[in-house]
């Protein structure tokens, strides 16, 4: 267990740059999670952490000591792979006591050591089975096991779910979160998926072109995200994006989406004085649908899609002056094609990122 | 209909390919038949002279006793000519397949400096033949091999077997090398995560995984070093059934059936390993990696 801090990382291969002055503190016990769209470098940071990769500058820290050049073999970490990189020609006893036989341990202490990891994640039935006669749940879990045997510092994932089924998907995910929290070891667990994310984390590092975008629980990163980035890739259907001109007439500031004019309130004027452009972000569940404008909050005029049932709740795509906005329904409402509707949004839940920067206002 | 067609079309091209393999392989199968009929005959069958010809097991008989001629004295050990084969194919095979796979990972998975020119020298010496570089070969040891003239028989070996790995060295590890290749990094990766050393990763983890490629070079460099001639006939002071066919070919007393069953028992491990491993080099070892 141990508190690992990130200083200055950059990384580049050749004229690439993978990473951009990463600088990161992952707290003892905690659940982190990095969050990317491939090719972000959020695996690269990773292997940076494991020793896999070495930074091409900045230093590595787990709890005070340097390891910026310590060999991964010396670093104690246990690490699962995307496709779990279980050795085939040994048997998933052998695989799980491999890292304990490179430590000299004597045979009886790493036959119980073994049985103990095996039984913790229920594969004491599978031990003298070879990876390929597993199942990829049962592959996925030997590999855990194996990256726990050795007690390891810190515990890394490489989207160790994406080869899983989407049904078992969710299970394993509720089992490793409970397992990090029964164990407490200090974890870092890689993703694109961003309900994963939402759902495994203590703390959220969104990466997008080896650089930090956001850190933060859950919670923030999905209600206050910080870049137009992150907005746009947490949530399901992600946060709805438009463009607007402020169209500024003696002190009074509104809104422009093409040719659709929204007024908005002298608390908002205030923060957009200074902008001619701004980008408008609101989330689909934050947006009700109604025939009638209302009173004393935002209306906007639209027209229905498509509508896409899900089960529990109604995906209603609706086209705002020609661009596409995205909204959650609850199952009992009923809509039809092309029908005339008005968005209603509280102004407390708009959020507005400066265009040029893509950062928050 | 269609699905008949194709059928059709399938056993012609089958019957085609047939046909084509016995007609390449019919001069080596009649040579070889007519080789091995010959030792188990008393006069050879290549005379053609059918008449005066018949089945005998005499000369397996005499071949073992280690008489070289029906008439006369003269005896020769053969079981040590065998044995002196096997010293040099089993050292060959071995030596080729150390260096073979361990710089064969090397040059797969480790980056330094003047990678690409060695794999390229490597290429050149393979296309040189061993006969080319035999006197440069020679020279070498003559200048760098001490030469005690009590230890010198035995040294010898140690001559032949280092001169002739070095000929097999670069196919095998240019064949190790794309064997390495082709195994995933994380399987790698995951090993040194856990602890592994480089040497502890090759030998634990990389080498049993290409098992079927270290048992191939290993029999290239066994046949290699038990059919080899020239550099036996060079370098080595004792006798291997090699050098030894080949000197009694030229004696006035050659007795050509017997030297037929001494070639015959020289064939048999070169048969066998093919018909034994054949098998084994189309089998790829995989399972647990997915990609």
């Amino acid at each position: 267990m141990a508190r690992i801090v990130l200083e200055n990382i950059s990384k580049r291969f050749g004229k690439f740059t993978a990473l951009d002055e990463i600088s990161l503190q992952i707290e003892d016990g905690e659940f982190l999670v990095l969050l990317g769209p491939s090719g972000s470098g959020k695996t690269t940071l990773m292997y940076l952490i494991a020793g896999i990769y070495k930074p091409t500058v900045g230093r590595v820290f787990f709890d005070d000591l340097e390891v910026t050049k310590i060999s991964p073999k010396d670093r104690n970490v246990g690490l699962v792979f995307q496709n779990w990189a279980l050795y085939p020609h040994m048997k998933v006893y052998d695989n799980i006591a491999f890292p304990l036989t490179l430590k000299k341990m004597s045979k009886i202490h790493i036959d119980q050591k073994v049985r103990q990891v095996a039984s913790m994640l229920k594969i004491d039935a599978l031990l003298d089975r070879y990876p390929w006669q597993l199942s990829g749940g049962q592959q996925q879990r030997v590999a855990i096991a194996r990256a726990l045997v050795k007690e390891p510092k810190v515990l890394l994932f490489d989207e160790p779910l994406s080869n899983l089924d989407a049904l078992l998907r969710l299970n394993v995910r509720a089992e490793i979160k409970r397992l990090q929290k029964d164990l407490q070891i200090t974890s870092i667990y890689v993703t694109h998926d961003q309900a994963e994310a939402l759902a495994i984390a203590d703390r959220i590092a969104i990466i997008n072109n080896g650089k930090l975008v956001q850190l933060g629980t859950p919670e923030e990163v999905y209600n206050n995200p910080e870049h137009t980035f992150v907005a746009s890739f947490l949530g399901n259907p992600p946060m709805n994006l438009l463009n607007a001109l402020l169209q500024k007439e003696n002190e009074e500031i509104s809104l422009r989406i093409d040719e659709l004019q929204i007024q908005i309130t002298e608390r908002l004027c205030e923060r957009l004085k200074n902008l001619s452009e701004v980008i408008v972000g609101f989330r689909p569940e934050h947006v009700e649908l109604t025939d009638m404008p209302t009173d004393g909050v935002i209306n906007i005029p639209a027209e229905i899609y498509t509508v896409e049932p899900m089960g529990r709740e109604v995906f209603i795509t609706v086209v705002v002056s020609g661009r596409i906005v995205k909204t959650i329904c609850s199952q009992a409402e009923r809509f039809s094609y092309k029908q005339k509707v008005f968005l209603k949004i509280k102004e407390e839940n708009l959020l507005f990122f400066d265009p040029a920067s893509g950062s928050r206002v | 209909m269609a699905l008949k067609d194709v059928e059709v079309k399938k056993k012609m091209n089958q019957f085609l390919y047939t046909v084509v393999l016995l007609a390449f392989s019919l001069p080596i199968i009649t040579g070889f038949s007519l080789l091995i009929l010959s030792s188990f005959s008393n006069e050879m069958v290549t005379n053609f002279d059918f008449l005066k010809t018949f089945l005998t097991l005499q000369n397996w008989k005499l071949l073992f006793q280690g008489r070289i001629a029906l008439t006369g004295g003269l005896r020769e050990n053969i079981l040590l000519y065998a044995f002196n084969t096997l010293i040099v194919a089993l050292g060959v095979a071995v030596l080729t397949t150390f260096v073979g796979t361990i710089s064969g990972y090397a040059i797969s998975r480790m980056n330094f400096k003047g990678r690409k020119i060695l794999l390229i020298m490597m290429l050149l010496l393979h296309a040189l033949p061993g006969s080319v570089l035999i006197v440069g070969v020679y020279f070498l040891y003559r200048v760098s091999m001490p030469t005690n003239y009590q230890f010198i028989r035995y040294f010898s070996f140690f001559y032949v077997i280092i001169a002739r790995a070095a000929l097999e060295v670069p196919f095998s590890v240019w064949l190790m090398k794309g064997f390495f290749d082709m195994l995933p990094w994380e399987v790698e990766w995951s090993a040194i995560v856990d602890g592994a050393s480089r040497w502890k990763v090759w030998y634990r983890i990389m080498l049993p995984l290409i098992k079927p490629g270290v048992v191939a070079v290993l029999i290239f460099g066994f046949l290699a070093g038990w059919q080899d001639i020239i550099y036996v006939r060079t370098f080595l002071i004792d006798k291997t059934l090699a050098t030894f066919i080949e000197s009694n070919l030229e004696t006035e007393v050659a007795y050509m059936p017997l030297l037929a069953a001494a070639a015959t028992f020289y064939l048999l491990p070169t048969v066998l390993f093919y018909v034994f491993s054949q098998q084994l080099l189309f089998k790829v070892y995989a399972g647990g990696i997915r990609r």
